[in-house]
């Protein structure tokens, strides 16, 4: 164990020679290797931190898009439920003029229902009303009575006013023809003469009559001077009386 | 692994030069090493192999323990510590191949070490500090701590090269004698011993070393921290 000076000298060379290869070959290329790995490192945590923020504000701008979308949707579905509203008011509206509307044709239907059933109802009160009086006028008709007539006829036609007494002896002078006089039952001599008289004495001429027999009439006469008739006999004052169910009050 | 001899056998003589065998093997691990790091410096990629992360690994563990030691000073330290570090590692492991010796089992190679580590400790804190900053503290607090200093300086130098010295030298000793009882297997648990032996000698060689270095560059900077927080307990009184 000694120290030999050649042997120490070269090992402080032999280092010092180490070192520089180290330090040329070594340190500074590995170091310079891990730096620009980590620059490189640090390059990609930027640009992720840049990705990072740009889809923040990519995210924050479509936050603020559904926003503006949602308030756009809610004002829209505000106004469509004004519209709604305003549109469930008219319909309402709509709806309540047509239900009265419904409602008033329906009380005229009903009314009229009601006039209309009021209506048969008498109808058919006249009608038994009328089937009973010619029942019982049936049962007290006669000679009297027709008598009675004849003379109602007659006492009517004398009260003819001028105008109507005008119309009918123009229709007599246009007619040429006799006056059918129709009696329930057969008139006598004197009732005959009683009638050509007055018929004389009315339209101030000779007119011929011929006498019909109709036991139809029930009782009294009817005198058909062309168109123109005028009776006193209880069938036409049946059927007046039956045709007055058809002239009501309201028509 | 041979531990023949206790002195390193002269190869040749090239005049007044003797060269030994820890010299030629020197310059074997050096010219080794070269080669390793000049195609490694060839192959540096961005996506890393195997081999470059290994270099990369043992790159930022040299750095790491130097920050941990002086973390103001990685970039100045870290060539020289690395460099004994990575050496001392290769000529350690070297006693293992056989026919060869390691370099650190001969004391003029583990002296050479710490002549360089004496040298540096002074070398970086002159650099750092100056030359008469840099004196001042063998004479601080007081001037008779002067000589205890350069003993101090002495002593820790010495003992950085007989220590490492030592235990080599011992370590392959040991193995020898193990051999020439033991027989054939005996020595393998004394190889797994050496290569443990030869990684604890590298980093105490090498840490002990950046201590002393560090102590040299940051002693200046304690007392300049000491000295601020004495002038600002001052002016608060």
């Amino acid at each position: 164990m000694e120290l030999n000076w050649t042997t120490f000298l070269l090992e402080i060379l032999n280092f010092l020679v180490l070192l520089w290869l180290l330090k040329r070959f070594f340190y500074k290329p590995v170091q310079a290797a891990i730096v620009r790995r980590q620059a490189a490192i640090q390059q990609q945590l930027d640009d992720a931190q840049k990705m990072k923020e740009d889809a923040q504000q990519l995210q924050q701008s479509y936050e603020q898009d559904r926003a503006a979308l949602e308030q756009i949707r809610e004002e829209a579905r505000a106004k469509l439920q004004r519209e709604l509203d305003d549109e469930r008011k008219q319909q309402e509206q709509k709806l309540a003029e047509l239900f009265e509307e419904k409602r008033q044709q329906a009380e005229v239907v009903e009314q009229r229902q009601l006039r209309e059933s009021q209506r048969r109802q008498e109808q058919q009160a006249l009608e038994q009303g009328s089937r009973f009086a010619t029942r019982l006028l049936q049962a007290g008709a006669g000679r009297e009575l027709e008598s009675g007539l004849l003379d109602i006829l007659l006492d009517g036609l004398r009260k003819l006013p001028p105008e109507q007494r005008a119309t009918v002896q123009q229709t007599l002078s246009e007619q040429h023809g006799p006056v059918e006089v129709m009696s329930a039952f057969p008139l006598s001599t004197d009732d005959r003469e009683r009638i050509n008289d007055t018929l004389t004495e009315i339209f101030d001429s000779e007119v011929p009559s011929h006498f019909l027999e109709d036991s139809d009439l029930m009782a009294g006469l009817r005198i058909a001077i062309g168109p123109w008739v005028v009776g006193a006999n209880l069938r036409d004052e049946l059927e007046a009386f039956a045709h007055l169910e058809t002239v009501g009050p309201n028509d | 692994m041979n531990g023949g001899e206790l002195s390193p056998a002269v190869v040749f003589t090239i005049g007044a030069l003797q060269l030994t065998s820890t010299t030629l093997t020197t310059l074997g691990i050096v010219a080794v090493l070269g080669v390793v790091v000049w195609l490694l410096s060839r192959r540096l990629r961005n996506q890393p192999g195997a081999i470059q992360t290994s270099a990369e690994a043992v790159f930022l563990a040299i750095e790491d323990s130097i920050r941990a030691v002086a973390p103001d000073h990685v970039k100045l330290l870290l060539p020289f510590v690395g460099t004994l570090w990575i050496f001392l590692v290769v000529a350690n492991l070297t006693g293992l191949i056989p026919g060869l010796h390691s370099p650190t089992r001969d004391l003029s190679a583990t002296a050479a070490l710490a002549i360089l580590v004496f040298l540096s400790v002074h070398w970086f804190g002159i650099r750092d500090q100056g030359l008469r900053r840099y004196l001042r503290h063998y004479v601080s607090p007081n001037p008779i701590l002067l000589p205890f200093h350069i003993l101090s300086e002495i002593t820790r130098t010495v003992a950085l090269a007989v220590r490492l010295f030592g235990n080599m030298m011992s370590l392959e000793m040991a193995a020898l004698l193990v051999l020439l009882v033991a027989g054939f297997l005996a020595p393998i648990p004394i190889l797994m011993l050496h290569i443990v032996e030869a990684l604890v000698q590298a980093y105490i060689f090498g840490m002990l070393s950046l201590i002393y270095v560090a102590g040299g560059l940051q002693l200046q900077q304690l007392k300049q921290a000491s000295q601020g927080n004495n002038e600002i307990g001052e002016n608060r009184e």
